[in-house]
């Protein structure tokens, strides 16, 4: 009976500060042991400098390998990785937001069965998937057959192996990243308040962008952090289905860690790499999020 | 909306559902193949399934895989979903440091999140790789694709429903049980569905943190490179598809997944 | 099994354990050391019986085997299986290539010593390096390259092999005896050995090919596929300029980067899938391994050969960590992959010559009859070994990198 006469500011914040720590502490905490830790390791090497024989000496600490990995010599391959990260996240925006907002309009009973459905092709082997799109886009393959068989062409297009195969893989690859954030904020948004802006005279297009946009602007900050960020770091399918001129920058911290045997180097540069994305992807938050919302 | 433009909504998702599938087609289609290469038809067989079968280095590691997944997924899933529901209610002091070190883990390269954990347990507790190891590093860096997943849909979402609970004599956990969770329910299943995709096929960081007999699926598939990937591999993801599909469609009819995601507090 | 010791033995073991420790060496170190020596056999029971305490063949047992190493007779010990005089350990475990080993190799072992076999998978050969520079997985057997055999011994992350558990290694061909890399076989044995050269398809590349040149043909542009591999990138460019394959003057490598900057816009890929990517079409001219394109049978009409300015020899070795734990097995099973008929069957399954001369009876003709698996001595002896370049390595990955990064 007591707790009825206290103002309820006080007990929501109680509640408030002490759910945050039942919140919080349990992630940051893993975060903290099993991310923070080994990386603070890798940190220590960034600072160390390889021997001969491929391992690492912790005996005079510097940051030279910093400077080294800041060359220009590695400015192509950073540039290569921006780019696909970029179109990729554009493209897995575009194409997934229709889609996502289809099934959560139209969806009805099949919502989550529809999304299971975008989530199920990639309960696959990445590898096989690949070659899949490998088979599809090859010189001999599915795309160029079929364009051989209709007269379109007497010599088969180079798809495989370029910029196009790469930025194709990757968008597809990181499709349902997209379309599950996006969905899960479009679903929420109350139809009546797009119902009422019509109701108001506003334009289909106006509406979209005045209303539906801004209120699911989390969930399109959800799904290109999702995209974006993992994206750069992606060497795989650059390196599977992209081909001599699609080096990206992750595939030299590889290069690095293993053919090099150059620790040190290839940690310097991993971390410059993080550092810069993260604070691209903040900066650009933060610009699209007062740019739209206002 | 009119109904010109739900049909042409309709027919572009069907379009991209196509585009999603069309190397599972060609997957599944190849699992026929009478050749030993991935590359060129060369015939119809149903030889590469009963091997597939017989593979004991394959079931294993579909083993290992399955293990590995579903610890990872239900322990950043929990870990995930109650941060991002964090981050998006609670503005406290250290609340940017937090959300920089959530997006940390997505940025890091494969490679040297792989390494640093192999250092790690080997410098630290002497691990040479193992089971448990493995998921411990997928659940590291599944938590952060969770959290922001739930974070999208937690934020901007009333605290006063859960505030209106309270007043009407619910505990704190009840509020939490039966008021915030169903409104982040679809976020936590979506962000479980990605972390799955996550662990099922993460290679990098698994090789290096795997010891002796804790191969997993990838691991199995992707040693397969150098000497050709067999059909018997389309085999196995084909299987994967079908188990999948059948799991669900059971589960479907049987009345799961149905009914509407909204809770009847947003109606 | 227990052998008796009496007063005068226990004395000698003693001085035995002291020496042993003053020179920090294992017993079984000093039983190689001699046996490479060509020590007297009498000196070696005696020895042996000294060492008894660890396992590493009963006396007896020893003696005939050293007996019939000195006479150097590869019949005798074709198929020999020592027993050791302590049992193996139950176990083994092994980190390989995937199908790098006949269908038949571990049972038959398996059988024989009553040893259960683990054997994992890599997919990458510098990751495994990586992996197990840090005593990642907990193996007892690995499979190096002979190039990074040298860096791994420096490293210490390899023991020495029993030799006396290892009759079969008579059946070595004599080039295999005692290797530049590793001098008496003291860390390593021979595994599988191949050649690097260039592949076509010569239903698309009409005229004859026959120099590295054809890696640079500007005519093929875009449909041209060289190694994702520094050192055989490399050796393709210094083959051309006439230089070594392991030079180390900056002159030459500067000269040899120019030539694959020239190279890379015409280049389709780099890629270690050689066999992928001749099967597929894709590559008309591509930089290969001679035995992957034997593997090659979805397109008959790619043809290999190795460049009149020189190809490269490379093999690999079967060694054994110094963490491992299973070491008698280890020495048992790498026995058990020179014995002749398992080497042939591992060379009949994957398509790679061995060093077991005395398996060549046993390999499939349409093998040895393949000058890209195994070529011509004349051929041979004109190849190139890449060898371990300690810190020089360097200079060849800072340039390599370079060349990738560049737009």
């Amino acid at each position: 009976m007591t707790e009825l006469t206290e103002p309820p500011e006080v007990r929501a914040g109680l509640s408030t500060r002490a759910a945050g720590v039942v919140f919080l502490v349990p992630g940051l905490a893993w975060l903290a042991i099993f991310f923070v830790l080994p990386l603070g390791i890798i940190l220590l090497v960034s600072l160390g400098h390889k021997d001969a024989f491929g391992g690492v000496l912790l005996d005079r600490l510097n940051l030279d390998n910093f400077s080294r990995a800041l060359q220009p010599e590695f400015l192509p391959a950073f540039v290569n990785s921006l780019r696909y990260a970029l179109l990729t996240t554009i493209l897995a925006l575009l194409l997934g937001y229709p889609v996502a907002y289809w099934i959560s309009r139209y969806g009805g009973r099949r919502k989550t069965l529809l999304l299971i459905l975008v989530m199920l092709p990639f309960w696959t082997s990445y590898l096989i998937r690949t070659y899949a799109w490998m088979i599809i886009l090859r010189d001999n393959g599915v795309v160029n057959s079929i364009l051989a068989a209709f007269g379109l062409t007497n010599q088969p297009i180079i798809l495989l192996n370029t910029d196009f195969s790469v930025i194709l893989g990757m968008t597809y690859g990181f499709m349902p990243f997209a379309i599950l954030p996006l969905f899960v904020s479009i679903d929420r948004l109350d139809p009546n308040l797009v119902h009422a802006s019509r109701d108001l005279y506003a334009s289909g297009r106006a509406a979209f962008l005045h209303v539906t946009l801004p209120l699911t602007m989390p969930g399109i900050t959800a799904a290109a952090l999702l995209t974006f960020i993992p994206a750069i770091g992606d060497f795989v399918t650059p390196d599977l289905l992209g081909g001599a001129q699609t080096t990206t920058i992750a595939k030299i911290v590889q290069n690095l860690f293993l053919s090099s045997r150059d620790w040190p180097l290839g940690s310097a540069l991993g971390f410059i790499l993080m550092v810069v994305t993260v604070s691209l992807t903040l900066l650009a938050l933060r610009t699209l999020r007062r740019e739209v919302i206002g | 909306m009119t109904r010109e433009r739900n049909r042409l909504l309709g027919l572009y998702s069907l379009a991209v559902y196509v585009f999603l599938f069309s190397p599972i087609a060609i997957l599944i289609l190849f699992s026929f193949n009478a050749s030993k290469r991935n590359f060129a038809w060369q015939g119809f067989t149903l030889d590469w399934y009963p091997r597939l079968l017989a593979d004991r280095a394959v079931l294993d590691a579909i083993g290992v895989t399955v293990q590995v997944a579903v610890v990872a997924v239900i322990a950043s899933t929990v870990l995930g979903s109650l941060l991002g529901l964090g981050l998006a209610r609670i503005r406290f002091r250290g609340s940017g440091a937090a959300e920089t070190l959530l997006l940390l883990p997505m940025v890091t390269p494969e490679i040297v999140m792989g390494i640093s954990l192999l250092l790690f347990f080997s410098q630290l507790f002497g691990s040479h790789g193992s089971i448990i190891q493995i998921s411990i590093a997928h659940i590291t860096f599944c938590v952060s694709y969770v959290a922001v997943v739930v974070r999208g849909r937690a934020a901007g979402m009333d605290p006063g429903l859960e505030e209106a609970a309270r007043d009407l004599g619910a505990s704190a956990v009840g509020a939490f049980w039966h008021v915030t969770l169903p409104l982040i329910a679809p976020a936590v299943a979506a962000g479980a569905m990605i972390a799955f995709a996550l662990s099922f096929d993460d290679l990098v960081v698994t090789t290096f943190n795997a010891g002796v007999g804790s191969s997993t699926l990838p691991i199995f598939i992707y040693s397969r490179i150098r000497f050709g990937v067999t059909p018997e591999i389309n085999a196995i993801s084909a299987i994967i598809i079908l188990v999948t599909s059948l799991a669900v469609g059971a589960a479907w009819r049987f009345g799961a997944f149905r009914g509407d995601i909204r809770t009847v507090a947003e109606e | 099994m227990n052998l008796a010791r009496d007063e005068a033995s226990v004395d000698l073991e003693r001085t035995l354990v002291e020496y042993l420790a003053d020179r920090r060496m294992t017993r079984r170190a000093l039983l190689s050391r001699i046996a490479a020596a060509g020590a007297t056999v009498a000196l070696a029971p005696i020895l042996a019986a000294c060492a008894a305490a660890t396992p590493s063949g009963s006396p007896i047992r020893s003696a005939t085997a050293a007996a019939s190493a000195a006479d150097g007779s590869p019949s005798m010990a074709a198929s020999a299986s020592p027993t050791p005089a302590s049992s193996p350990e139950g176990e083994l475990f092994i980190y390989n290539w995937a199908d790098y080993l006949g269908d038949d190799v571990i049972p038959s072992f398996e059988k024989r010593y009553k040893v259960k076999v683990t054997q994992d998978f890599f997919d990458n050969y510098d990751t495994m390096r990586a992996k197990i520079g840090q005593n990642g997985g907990g193996y007892d057997i690995i499979f190096p390259s002979s190039v990074d055999v040298p860096a791994f011994v420096k490293r210490g992350l390899l023991q020495p092999l029993d030799q006396v558990l290892i009759p079969n290694k008579t059946n070595l061909g004599t080039e295999w005896q005692s290797p530049g890399y590793d001098t008496g076989n003291v860390y390593s044995m021979p595994y599988m050995w191949w050649t690097t050269g260039v592949a076509y398809d010569s239903a698309k590349v009409a005229e004859p090919l026959d120099s590295w040149d054809a890696l640079w043909m500007d005519k093929y542009k875009g449909h041209i596929v060289v190694l994702d591999d520094v050192r055989e990138a490399f050796a393709a460019a210094l083959f051309r300029l006439g230089k070594s394959v392991n030079t180390t003057v900056d002159g030459d490598l500067d000269a040899a980067y120019r030539l694959l900057a020239q190279q890379k816009p015409l280049v389709r890929t780099y890629t270690t899938d050689d066999i992928g990517a001749l099967s597929s079409g894709d590559a008309w001219i591509c930089h290969a391994w001679g035995s992957d394109v034997h593997q090659v049978t979805d397109r008959p009409t790619v043809k290999f050969f190795i460049p009149r300015e020189g190809g490269v020899r490379g093999s690999d070795t079967t060694t054994i960590l110094a963490s491992a734990a299973h070491p008698i097995a280890a020495n048992l099973f790498i026995n058990h992959l020179l014995d002749a008929r398992v080497s042939a069957a591992n060379t009949n399954k994957i398509g790679y010559m061995g060093p077991n001369a005395a398996a060549i009876p046993f390999i499939d003709p349409a093998i040895l009859a393949d000058p890209s698996v195994n070529p011509k001595r004349a051929v041979i002896d004109s190849l190139q070994e890449l060898l371990d370049l300690g810190p020089d390595l360097d200079k060849y990955t800072t340039r390599w990198n370079r060349l990738r990064a560049g737009g």
